[in-house]
């Protein structure tokens, strides 16, 4: 099982959530992909949707968003890695989440009563949102949390688990939880 | 009111201003408080975001600035990702705190409108980091097939955003059955890719392992 970990972090503030995280998808024998967002180039979403009725399923963009976007399809875990920012994710993870709109189809189907789009790939990947704060703020965890879920039913994907971590927890914990969660 | 009051609408799509439904919509609010005798201003995000220059030139108009229309569209639940960047950006250099205000429109490509309610809750949370007093925010659904209807449900909410009070929510029915959304819109796919000699491939997988 391949499992790819975005990480949107700028610096090392992520660090040690990823030691973790690497321990914990290695004991649950994963094969772990690390993608250090920062360090690659990849522009903004155009909102031009080329990429449904122009270029099948690929973003009009030549830069390693397409990469991402095609290592994203492939895998079996997708974890996003990422201080929590507005209760969201940090802008280096969002690039990535906006140019991942060629992996879903243009056509729209019912979903839990309400609008998304239908699958694009046979297999999508379960998703892990572990996000980073500096200190604890339940409505941030909530909205955090919100949002991986509403990701999961927007990229369709089969099941969805996430945590927010502080200085103060217990991170291999977190991570083996988050792990187990979508085994 | 006086002339003094300054609204400054931001444009957080990608598409910019004079292209965009965010542009528009926000558009309707900000020359509502135009004509109650505010000063008005528009700025496009992501241009902002592409030089340093334009940046600081967009913070600084931010700082003049007493009430900020955020309008964008959803991109994944949340902001397309210049916005967020922009958005750090002013929580860093403390832009306004404790005096701007802040009013945002947020529409997506869903029947639903309450499938911006996370953004919507991603925005307030920047305002309270901020700083910035929260007016309130609107989540449009289909924004795009009721024109008269949005622009009529909008530009009354310009008197409380101009006094500085809670703003209500609009009173807007949905544009049209969600059933019948999903069928227009999925032959509105097929038509465009038949434009770009596509429409054999909308379903392709090009990244089947």
């Amino acid at each position: 099982m391949d499992a790819l970990v975005l990480d949107g972090s700028r610096g090392a503030e992520c660090r040690d959530a990823l030691a973790a995280l690497h321990r914990a998808l290695a004991e649950a024998g994963y094969t772990t992909e690390v993608i250090p967002l920062r360090e690659r180039t990849i522009a903004p979403c155009r909102g031009c949707f080329g990429c449904w009725v122009k270029t099948a399923g690929e973003c009009v963009i030549d830069d390693e968003g397409r990469q991402v976007a095609r290592a994203i399809a492939r895998c079996d875990l997708l974890v996003y890695l990422t201080p929590v920012t507005f209760g969201g994710v940090s802008f280096e993870l969002k690039k990535v989440l906006d140019r991942m709109i060629p992996n879903i189809s243009p056509f729209f189907a019912r979903v839990r009563g309400e609008t998304h789009h239908q699958r694009r790939y046979r297999k999508t990947p379960r998703v892990i949102g572990l996000g980073i704060l500096s200190q604890p703020d339940r409505e941030a965890e909530r909205v955090f949390k919100t949002l991986v879920e509403r990701n999961g039913l927007n990229l369709r994907t089969p099941c969805t688990a996430a945590a927010v971590v502080t200085p103060e927890s217990d991170l291999g914990a977190t991570a083996s939880a988050l792990v187990k969660a979508v085994a | 009111m006086t002339a003094e009051k300054r609204a400054l609408l931001l444009v957080g799509s990608p598409r910019g201003i004079g292209h965009s439904t965010s542009d528009r919509l926000g558009s309707i609010v900000l020359d509502a408080l135009k004509s109650r005798d505010v000063d008005t201003e528009k700025l496009h995000v992501h241009a902002a975001m592409d030089s340093p220059t334009a940046l600081e030139s967009a913070l600084a108009a931010i700082g003049a600035a007493d009430t900020v229309i955020l309008s964008l569209p959803l991109y994944v639940d949340s902001f397309p990702a210049p916005v967020i960047a922009f958005l750090e950006r002013i929580v860093q250099q403390r832009i306004g705190a404790g005096r701007a205000r802040v009013f945002v429109i947020i529409q997506c490509g869903f029947p639903e409108k309450e499938q911006n309610a996370t953004a919507l809750a991603i925005a307030e949370r920047f305002a309270a980091e901020a700083g910035w007093s929260w007016l309130g925010g609107v989540g449009l659904g289909a924004a795009e097939w009721q024109h008269k209807d949005v622009a009529l449900a909008l530009a009354p909410l310009a008197e409380a955003i101009a006094n500085g009070t809670a703003v209500p929510q609009p009173v807007l029915r949905r544009a049209m059955p969600a059933w019948l959304y999903r069928f227009g819109g999925n032959v509105m796919w097929r038509l465009a890719a038949r434009k770009h000699h596509a429409t054999r491939s909308l379903r392709a997988r090009p990244y089947d392992s």
